[in-house]
């Protein structure tokens, strides 16, 4: 274990499943939407295989070396997945599908029922059913979904099955693995929103069993419980917004929905005041998935799981979820498009509550050690970003201003997108230095002793100086961070201008109440810069503050190819795609990616001038001043308290060397005064959130629940045991009879039932 | 073949009875011979019972098309009635529609699964006979439509149970089997005085000839034109909702399931769950709501009072429970109060949605039960929170029980769902917000199955190791065998079968639900001015 070795031959039994989609697609007259099931079916399929064969040849030496534990099945199925999602992609994007027809497969006729209606006529046949519904939101959730699913899994071939803590339970987690995959897939691809939420609920079930993975852990469990309930919460709020749009529309298709919002079922107009609860309901449903004020708890603990369950969820599957319901609801206010008017408060609504938690969670932020929680929290934050804007993006729809609402949604989904490749990449990094870390700790303590709990291999108090130990993990860690940050010209810059710029719109247009979550995400923006450098100085640069650091090798098979894969897309991803015009695309205002005519030249040109010189004053101050936050004050305070050289003699490499050296120029400053202070204290309370709720269940919940069953026992079966105790047969007789001579009774009761019979048979003549 | 669920009905019976007495009377070593056999044979029979089921579902519902066959009608009825005590009007008539004949299919299923998870019981040869002649009384109850024939099976479910607790119940098994003896008997008393005032008020038909009353206990000539009364339409009502409420159980009259099933052997406490709480529902719907629809209507808000009642303050006396099983019982009560809430909201798709939570509950509360019962098994103990980590050393029950806790919480593509989702969106069509205490409800019970789960199976602190209960005695811990584990398996896949695949049966129930609005309801909602 832990010395590179050629493993790249076990990857020969994907041969077969690879080829599927080329084949398919090689056959005339065949539409890549036509197999769009293959995407859910084959995860499916593989779920069960997986953990039978698991189970069954658990400890077999060729299931554990050459199918890495069902690693390489699981791989197998993400890969068809993978496959047929690159064909649905390319055939949209050369144009060979019309991207306008979005409802373009029907899977399941689930159940069928009949309604009575208010006029006491009977509604035949309504369908509750599932197909495929394919617009540039789920082309691009869906690339992004296999993508990071594919990544993840590669990756997780090397991490789990090279901790001997995961002995011979490898299996559960590669079945649980593709299961989520599952989830996200089918909830991407369903056409109406009742399997949106059925898929949601699997992805629900999964983050429950893959956080909890470590079972035996209580902190794990709790964790994994902590994590269900909360989105549970959300879950059911969602599933009341649902029986509110079933009573509107009379449908949850996408199709029937989406056709009219403005009318509902039987030509009534559709109200906004009724809509607007169901869309409340449905957006409680997204904080909780995605994690934000005040359902956000789950999230920071979710890290108990192992990394590659961090990164699926975090980054790939699950707290996407909620953003992608949020989007998908456009089409209800979209006043341009036949939307309800009167939804602006909704809008607002949004767009505060991801301004406040992209604040409180990048506060949060600053005091964490743990380096995943420092992700975790950065997760919320970015998550709230995307919120804020697509809360804008709400209000302009509802106002009319269509233009900037398209164009914010657009950088939102964007966001998305940047967000999800990097934080992948991130969480996938941070488990390459954890179990780097680790291993050299194991290494380093060998024979001591396993049960070592004092050191905590994801400490970054224990870390600092591995910039030249990990050279691929920290280059794919500072584009990560870069991109989270928004410095210019990488990933996640392209987006995240967007979002604020529009959003200081929103307030310039003359809305007042647009003006907290602008004000909120701009400061975030700063906190951003200081926080993700932090991390990054913490671990990378600087002198090493354990003697574990020097024991450090970068050698784990499985671990690099999707950390170089992904820095690649990072660094130019959002560039290119800027340029290429997603952000239209993902708003729907094109229909494919192109350069629009202009050479390519011209094209940059405008794209760069849009981000950094735009029109407005107002937006170009707004937009230097993101800069300047993010760019300049926030990675350079982080430098002075963490930053420095590395110790003599190591060296980082090209990429990252300039920055550690970088980091050494701005001094040193000491801020311990800080980290002892009470509000110190508050942030690594997380804000005393969790202790609240932890206070209100135990003194509202638990004794309510001791109440009713002492109720139950003594009051309504205590009724009961005083009417048998003092009835006619009375104590004496039941006594007799519970001595065990059972016969009689029933044969009391037989006659007892007969007396009465004859009675009443004597009555009646 | 001409009658074939007289033969489905009446073979275990007979199979079952013979194997019990048959011992008595032959020989000694004909007895031994016969003792040695008996489980085999009733497996074998419940088996065959099971298999001709599902033909008779399949092949007389149409082959392929068996979805779409009008299931308003009676199916599979013996040609002619059967007079069986003349003087009084009793006859022998069996059918078979789209309320019953799930019920019928589940309780063939159930029969050799609930045998399975026992193979090895003490006394198997009365045992398993035992558990073939609970079968015969079953079905009897579900085909019957002669309402004295009816009461005669549904009483006769009573004693196969009460034996069952008493014999291979737990410590406290005399108090329990006689508490759950009394109880619904006299709740069944009170429902037959109900049958009784019925049968007094029908006429004369044709075919039951020689009655000295003159009257007779055919449910399908009877109608509620013939009680005059509002008032005694009213009161019989009420009388058979307290016998059918009982058996269901729906609050205030739940007590005495939960002292049953805690006692109770797993094969009991599988069919006690997993049909016999059914009978109620199916007792209700197919007596006091087909006869009496003016009454069901006029008492929506009883039903959603129960309903909710039942529903709301079960989960939160689940959340008190410190046993397994009893925890499970109370999320039975949980559970049957949608059935009422489902009925309540007087659409099609409610009812379907009860319909469908009657069949679901079916197949999900008795993998529940299995899997309390190997709790008790091999763990000798039902606490919760007396063990940790449970899944290092079962890992087969850990699996189970997570499927099992899953779907009874209502997780998607699992059976439960479908019958809470229909429930739901029909509920919020006739009561609007009302519907926040359902749904709310859904998170209390994810909350108890979740902290069971974690305070059983999880959170040992030890990669190696569970804690083991103090009951289990030094004794090393281990899974569960073959053949509880091929029976929980079974179920498991039929869960998550119907989760997937639910118009297998969901479609059926639905045409039968809005027929049975449109003929039977509709008229009463109109005149009562029920807004659907």
């Amino acid at each position: 274990m832990g010395e590179t070795k050629n493993e790249y031959r076990l990857l020969l039994p994907l041969l077969p499943f690879l080829v599927i989609v080329p084949y398919l697609a090689l056959q005339t007259d065949s539409h890549s939407t036509d197999f769009a099931w293959l995407i859910v079916v084959a995860p499916f399929i593989m779920f069960p295989i997986i953990l039978i064969i698991g189970q069954v040849f658990n400890k077999n030496e060729t299931w554990k070396n050459t199918w890495k534990e069902g690693g390489i099945l699981g791989l197998a199925a993400l890969s068809v997945s993978l496959s047929t999602t690159i064909w649905i992609v390319y055939d949209y994007l050369i144009g060979h599908a019309d991207i306008t027809n979005s409802g373009v497969d029907s899977w399941l006729e689930w159940i069928s029922f009949d309604v009575l209606q208010s006029d006491y006529t009977i509604a035949q046949n309504r369908i509750l059913g599932v197909g495929v519904w394919i617009d540039s939101l789920t082309l691009m959730l869906l690339f992004v979904a296999t993508f990071l699913c594919f990544l993840i899994c590669w990756f997780a071939i090397g991490y789990m099955t090279t901790d001997p803590i995961n002995e011979d339970s490898n299996h559960r987690f590669f079945a649980e693995f593709v299961l989520f995959s599952l989830g996200m897939f089918g909830m991407v691809l369903a056409d109406n929103f009742l399997w949106l939420f059925i898929f949601w609920e699997v992805m629900g079930l999964c983050s429950y069993l893959l956080i909890g993975f470590y079972y035996w852990k209580d902190s794990a469990a709790a964790a994994a419980k902590k994590a269900f309930l909360t989105t549970r919460v959300g879950d059911v709020f969602l599933m009341i917004g649902l029986l509110i749009l079933y009573d509107i529309y009379g449908s949850l298709d996408f199709a029937v929905v989406f056709d009219d919002p403005s009318t509902g079922i039987g030509g009534v107009a559709v109200e906004s005041g009724e809509l607007f609860w169901a869309l409340m309901m449905l957006f409680i449903g997204a904080v909780g998935k995605s994690a934000q004020f005040p359902l956000h708890v789950w999230l920071p603990d979710a890290m108990e799981g192992p990394t590659p369950v961090s990164a699926l969820i975090h980054a790939a599957t699950m707290v996407n979820a909620g953003l992608y319901l949020v989007a998908r609801l456009m089409p209800f206010v979209d006043i341009h498009h036949n939307g309800v008017s009167g939804l602006e408060d909704f809008g607002l609504i949004v767009a505060w509550i991801g301004g406040i938690t992209a604040f409180m969670a990048a506060s949060i932020a600053f005091v964490q050690n743990d380096i995943k929680k420092v992700l975790a929290y950065s997760t919320m934050s970015q998550l709230a970003y995307i919120f804020t804007g697509l809360g804008s993006a709400l209000y302009f729809l509802n106002t009319g201003d269509h233009h900037a609402g398209y164009f914010v949604l657009g950088a939102s989904l964007f966001h998305l997108f940047n967000h999800a490749m990097a934080k992948g990449m991130l969480f996938m990094a941070s488990g390459s230095v954890i179990h780097e870390v680790h291993h050299a700790h194991d290494h380093l303590h060998h024979g001591s002793d396993h049960s070592d709990h004092d050191f905590d291999p994801q400490d970054m108090r224990n870390m600092g100086g591995i910039a030249s130990k990990m050279p691929v993990t920290s280059t794919a860690m500072m584009f990560g961070s870069m991109s989270i940050i928004g410095i210019p010209l990488i990933g996640g810059f392209w987006s995240k201008e967007g979002i604020i710029a529009e959003t200081w719109l929103a307030y310039f247009h003359g809305e007042t109440m647009m003006l907290g979550p602008a004000i909120l995400i701009l400061a975030t923006a700063g906190m951003t810069g200081f926080y993700m450098s932090r991390m990054w100085f913490m671990t990378f640069a600087g002198q090493p503050k354990s003697d574990v650091v020097d024991h450090i090798h970068e050698a784990t098979p499985w671990i690099k190819e999707p950390l170089l894969i992904l820095t690649f897309i990072t660094a130019i991803g959002g560039f290119a795609l800027a340029t290429l015009g997603i952000i239209d695309f993902l708003s729907n205002e094109s229909h494919h990616l192109s350069l629009h005519g202009h050479s390519l030249q011209e094209q940059i040109l405008h794209e760069l001038e849009h981000a950094f010189l735009p029109e407005d004053n107002k937006l170009r101050m707004v937009g230097w001043t993101t800069i300047l936050l993010s760019f300049v004050i926030g990675p350079i305070m982080a430098a002075r308290i963490h930053g420095g050289k590395l110790k003599e003699g190591q060296k980082a490499n090209i990429f990252v060397g300039w920055l550690v050296n970088l980091s050494d120029k701005f001094g040193t400053q000491d801020v311990t005064w800080l980290a002892e202070s009470q509000l110190a204290e508050a942030l690594d309370k997380r804000l005393y959130f969790d202790d609240l709720y932890e206070g209100i269940i135990a003194r509202t919940v638990i004794p309510f629940a001791e109440l009713s069953a002492w109720f139950d026992k003594n009051i309504i079966d205590g009724i009961i045991k005083q009417i048998e105790s003092n009835s006619v047969l009375g104590s004496v007789q039941i006594r007799k009879v519970t001595t065990g001579n059972a016969r009689d009774y029933i044969l009391m009761a037989t006659v007892g039932a007969l007396c009465i019979f004859a009675l009443l048979v004597g009555v009646n003549n | 073949m001409s009658d074939p669920l007289t033969i489905l009905t009446l073979t275990p019976l007979g199979v079952g009875l013979l194997l019990l007495v048959l011992p008595q009377l032959l020989p000694q070593n004909f007895a031994e011979t016969l003792r040695k056999v008996s489980r085999n044979i009733s497996f074998g029979v419940s088996m065959g019972l099971f298999v001709f089921a599902t033909y008779l579902a399949f092949e007389n519902f149409g082959g392929i098309d068996w979805l779409n066959i009008n299931m308003g009608e009676y199916q599979l009825m013996n040609d002619e009635p059967v007079t069986l005590i003349s003087s009084i009007g009793v006859s022998w008539i069996v059918g078979v529609d789209a309320l019953s004949l799930p019920m019928v299919w589940l309780t063939a299923l159930l029969i050799p699964l609930s045998m399975l998870v026992e193979w090895d019981a003490k006394k198997g040869h009365i045992f398993h006979p035992l558990i073939l002649v609970m079968e015969g009384a079953l079905l009897g109850v579900f085909v019957a439509l002669d309402l004295f024939v009816f009461y005669v099976f549904w009483e006769m479910t009573l004693i196969p149970m009460f034996f069952l607790i008493l014999v291979w119940g737990g410590d406290d098994r005399k108090y329990a089997s006689m508490k759950f003896f009394i109880y619904t008997f006299t709740a069944s008393v009170v429902m037959l005085i109900g049958i009784l005032i019925m049968y007094f008020h029908t006429g004369d038909i044709s075919g039951v000839s020689g009655s000295i009353t003159g009257h007779h206990f055919n449910l399908i000539e009877m109608n509620s034109d013939m009680i005059q009364s509002e008032g005694l339409r009213h009161l019989v009502w009420i009388l058979l909702l307290i016998g059918f409420a009982t058996k269901m159980p729906s609050v205030p009259v739940h007590t005495w399931l939960p002292d049953a099933h805690v006692q109770a052997p797993t094969a009991g406490s599988m069919l006690l769950a997993g049909v016999m709480l059914k009978m109620g529902a199916y007792g209700f719907l197919r007596v006091a709501v087909s006869l009496f629809p003016e009454s069901t209507v006029v008492f929506i808000p009883l039903l959603v009072i129960l309903g909710m009642s039942s529903l709301v303050y079960g989960a939160w006396v689940c959340m008190g429970q410190t046993n397994l099983k009893r925890m499970v019982a109370y999320s039975s009560v949980s559970h049957m109060g949608l059935i009422f809430l489902g009925i309540a909201t007087m659409q099609p798709l409610g009812i379907a949605g009860a319909l469908f939570m009657m069949f679901a509950h079916g197949i999900i509360s008795p993998l529940l039960f299995a899997v309390a019962g190997a709790f008790k098994h091999h763990y000798h103990t039902l606490e919760i929170g007396s063990m940790r980590g449970i899944a290092h050393h079962s890992p087969y029950l850990a699996a189970h029980m997570m499927l099992g806790w899953m779907a009874s919480l209502g997780l998607p593509l699992l059976a439960g769902f479908v019958a809470e989702v229909a429930i739901l969106i029909a509920f919020w069509m006739s009561f609007g917000w009302w519907v926040l205490l359902p749904a709310l409800t859904l998170i209390i019970t994810a909350v108890y199955y979740l902290n069971s789960m974690q305070r059983t199976i999880f959170e040992s602190n030890d990669r190696h190791h569970g804690i083991l209960p103090e009951s289990l005695h030094g004794e090393e811990p281990r899974d569960i065998t073959w053949h509880e584990n091929t029976s929980m398996f079974i179920l498991g896949i039929l869960t998550v079968l119907f989760g997937i695949f639910p118009f297998l049966f969901f479609d059926m129930m639905s045409d039968w639900s809005t027929e049975f609005i449109q003929e039977i309801l509709l008229e009463a909602i109109i005149n009562q001015g029920v807004k659907p």
